[in-house]
């Protein structure tokens, strides 16, 4: 086995690039539980690549044959019903496991210097998430997959002068149709998954570049012991592969609850109005995307003009981009940041789930000044952040790691 | 023994424990996806038996139906045809039927049910091709007694089936499960002693 | 601290409040999909009463026979009990339950809305909504078929049940912003059945179509919680793993 490993390793890195990125990878020893996220995050997008390959060996990309053919992936292919609920629970639960895993970067400062970079390729992976899902909900051809793809495709006609020939250019067609399905089928099974792919490996190796954050904040690598390594780091392996595989556990046992017992989830994961096959000539009572666009649905719906509601739309996902350059405290974490911050992003954190809510919910003049402000807030928050974090009162950080 | 022999022997055990508990999950959920390239329920409706109707065969036809995305051939044999399985025995690779494919219940000299009733899969054994039906005495060479030949790559079978010595093909053709209804209906992909009470009208 | 706050902030946000459309109120549907017996009924009724018009276009026969227990011992489909029963056209056992209906004579006659195919709507409407539709017919001049239903308002569709349930009237009263809506039904003309008894039948024709929706839903349990099990077991000898190795971190 080591000459196989000897002759291997003359002609590829393959023990140097394991040493590097996993044998000998430093790891902050006081990861706590918001770092779970990016590997499970990680094992959700093999789960999705896999189920994914699978559900295509029967489904049928076609305006006649596709709603069929997921009933007849459910119904008359062996074990299909389970593949199929893997991949549409582990969608939402994708989103899930990114919302929190981008909520990490917030409370410890993840994408402050020297991470920016690794933070901007998140965000180009959080937004390719999102294209692929869009995508990937127009395929079982439901009510609810057209009307909403209808609805999007739509809001690229407010951009002036190009926006009605541009619409017709991506649907292929004067309507969404079968074109628009055949195209989005291409996309969200290869195009997109390939560049996915792509951004996790460099989103992982510019990590790997800087080291991992901590929740103290603090860099790990100024202090370090008589080998080189840092004092307050432990290697990836065996440490985070133990505690890693722990938390996929933990992770695969809450969706197992929900794919065998909940996998509708109450019409979030799995949208009732999507149980009748799409038809163009009857609009269904109520048209709202999937849950984890909410958010911005609500922003889109709070603003009453048209351009500037898709722009809005548009700057709650970009502005998150800006971050690193926003926050001007010198301070990483929010642990000893001040206690008008840590307030703050509580209620950054309702706001954003508070948009999500009234995203699901319909049109309500109440609801519409609720969502107002809570857009208000949101992008305040974001938009003020230079001035109010120059004058944080923070604590003193520590030199070591704390518990 | 100090603490840490203990610490890695228990680290050991619970790694071992832990890999061996997450292959029994790996095969358990390895299931499905193998599973799932089975002929779904679609599929085996679709396979299910074939009715042929035989009532205006004639002498010396043949008639082909679709069974399981294969061709079915069924040919009235001449009363000729039935007497040339027995002139060309000598000729051929296996005349008994012991290495070819087929029910128990044909397992005799003709290779069917009734002598004068030939069912076959018409595919031929050697890559696949159909062989074309030459029931003509002296058709495809002076000693020709009836039979099929495959115009790929030249395998030849008798009036049965059965094939030639000294072509490509290497047994003689499959025949597939068959029952009669009655004297003029013929269910293909079923045995005669099945239950078939749901196809008699 | 702070996590935890904003975790459970998080987490109370995600229980979410749906507005419900109904007005009139719906009834709770005894659904219990191990009854194979009520299967069974659901189904006839289904045959008799509902595939002139309606098909279940995903539901094959056989599977159908499988899952409700027309079976011998040895689990063999008893074919011709099925074909007798269910099956009154020249389907094969195999096939879907199609309608007799001929899609162009449906959009003639139903003013071009075609009886949908029911083979989702248990998951679309939901089991109470069928459950309750199916119970609030009343009589109404006024639409082509003389009946209206409380819950689903002008619908297109006869009530083909009336010759079992009878004949109800609605009962009016003024809701919170003065609209006259339906406070209940009253049975006027009775029909073969009682009203427990009708109920029970409606019942199992509702129990029939949550079953059709999704032939799968009682294996996805029973396998649901082996696997559940299993996982937990794991993510115990994971924590055990996991503690072994971190006990001389720190």
């Amino acid at each position: 086995m080591s000459k196989l490993l000897n002759w291997v390793d003359a002609r590829f890195p393959l023990t140097k690039l394991w040493n590097e990125h996993v044998g000998q990878y430093y790891t902050p020893k006081n990861f706590n539980f918001w770092y779970y996220f990016g590997s499970l995050a990680l094992f959700i997008l093999v789960s999705q690549i896999l189920t994914g390959i699978w559900l295509t060996m029967s489904y049928n990309p076609t305006e006649e044959g596709a709603f069929a053919s997921v009933e007849h992936i459910m119904r008359d292919v062996e074990w299909g019903w389970l593949i199929r609920y893997l991949h549409a629970v582990g969608a939402s639960l994708f989103f899930v496991v990114i919302y929190l895993h981008m909520f990490r970067g917030l409370l410890y400062g993840s994408y402050k210097a020297p991470r920016e970079l690794v933070w901007l390729l998140g965000m180009f992976i959080y937004v390719t998430l999102m294209a692929e899902a869009f995508f990937g909900y127009l395929l079982p051809w439901g009510q609810m997959s057209f009307w909403g793809a209808k609805v999007i495709t739509e809001l690229f006609g407010a951009i002036p002068v190009i926006g009605e020939d541009l619409v017709v250019w991506i649907r292929g067609d004067y309507g969404v149709s079968g074109a628009t399905l055949n195209r989005f089928f291409a996309l969200h099974v290869i195009a997109v998954p390939l560049i996915i792919v792509g951004l996790v490996v460099l989103h992982i190796m510019a990590l790997h570049e800087v080291g991992s954050n901590n929740p103290d904040g603090i860099e790990i690598k100024k202090v370090k012991d008589n080998n080189g390594n840092p004092v307050d780091g432990v290697p990836f392996h065996p440490y985070f592969t133990v505690k890693d595989f722990f938390g996929l556990m933990v992770f695969l046992t809450i969706f197992s609850l929900i794919v065998f017992f909940f996998p509708e989830m109450g019409g979030y994961f799995l949208e009732h109005s999507n149980f009748d096959a799409a038809n163009f000539l009857v609009t269904p009572e109520h048209i709202a995307p999937v849950w984890y666009f909410t958010p911005f649905y609500a922003m889109l719906r709070a603003v009453p003009h048209e351009f500037l509601g898709v722009v809005t739309m548009g700057a709650g996902v970009a502005i998150f981009f800006v971050l690193p350059w926003l926050d001007r405290c010198p301070v990483r974490s929010v642990r000893y940041r001040s206690n008008f911050y840590k307030w703050l992003l509580v209620v950054f954190a309702v706001t954003f789930v508070g948009l999500g809510v009234l995203g699901t919910l319909p049109v309500d003049p109440m609801l519409t000044v609720l969502a107002r402000i809570f857009t208000a807030v949101y992008f305040l928050f974001f938009l003020l952040m230079p001035i109010y974090t120059s004058f944080e009162k923070t604590k003193p950080v520590p030199e070591r790691v704390t518990d | 023994m100090s603490k840490e022999t203990v610490d890695t022997q228990r680290r050991k055990f619970l790694a071992v424990t832990t890999v061996a508990a997450s292959s029994i999950g790996a095969a358990f959920i390895a299931v499905p996806f193998v599973k799932s390239w089975n002929p779904s329920a679609k599929a085996v409706a679709a396979g299910a038996p074939v009715l042929a109707d035989i009532s205006q065969l004639k002498a010396g036809e043949q008639m082909i139906v679709e069974w399981r995305r294969r061709p079915v051939w069924i040919v009235k044999r001449t009363p000729e045809a039935v007497e040339s399985l027995t002139k060309v025995l000598g000729e051929l690779r296996d005349p008994d039927s012991q290495k070819s494919d087929q029910p128990e219940y044909v397992k005799n000299t003709h290779r069917s049910l009734k002598p004068e009733i030939l069912v076959l899969v018409g595919i031929c054994t050697h890559l696949g091709c159909s062989p074309k039906y030459k029931p003509e005495v002296g058709s495809v060479n002076d000693d020709w007694q009836g039979g099929f030949f495959c115009p790929c790559h030249g395998s030849a079978f008798d009036m049965a089936g059965r094939v030639f010595k000294g072509v490509p093909a290497p047994t003689n053709m499959q025949v597939p499960p068959y029952a009669f209804l009655d004297d003029t209906k013929i269910l293909i992909g079923v045995n005669p002693d099945d239950d078939l009470s749901e196809w008699k009208a | 601290m702070m996590q935890r706050l904003l975790f459970l902030v998080l987490a109370c946000g995600v229980g979410l409040v749906s507005a419900s459309g109904h007005q009139f109120a719906l009834d709770h549907a005894p659904i219990n999909l191990r009854d194979k017996a009520s299967l069974q009924r659901g189904a006839q009724l289904f045959a008799n009463y509902c595939q002139g018009c309606h098909s279940l276009q995903f539901m094959r026969y056989r599977r159908l026979a499988e899952d409700s227990g027309m079976v011998d011992e040895s689990g063999n489909v008893l074919t011709t009990l099925v074909k007798d029963n269910l099956m009154f056209s020249v389907d094969k056992i195999g096939d879907t339950m199609l309608t007799a209906m001929q899609a162009d004579d449906a959009k003639k006659w139903f003013a071009s809305i075609p009886p949908p195919d029911l083979s989702l709507t248990a998951r679309k409407n939901g089991a109470d909504w069928l459950y309750t539709y199916l119970r609030a017919f009343y009589k109404d001049e006024t639409r082509p078929w003389g009946v209206n239903n409380a819950v689903f308002d002008n619908v297109a569709m006869p009530h083909v049940l009336v010759g079992l349930q009878g004949v109800q009237m609605p009962v009016y009263k003024e809701n919170e912003h003065g609209k006259k809506v339906i406070e209940k039904l009253e049975l006027q003309t009775p029909g073969l059945l009682p009203p427990e008894e009708y109920n029970k039948r409606v019942a199992d024709l509702v129990n029939f179509l949550v079953y059709v929706s999704e032939p799968g839903q009682l294996t996805r349990q029973q396998i649901g919680v082996w696997v559940v099990m299993f996982l937990i077991v794991m993510s115990l000898l994971a924590y055990f793993l996991k503690r072994a190795y971190w006990k001389d971190v720190h």
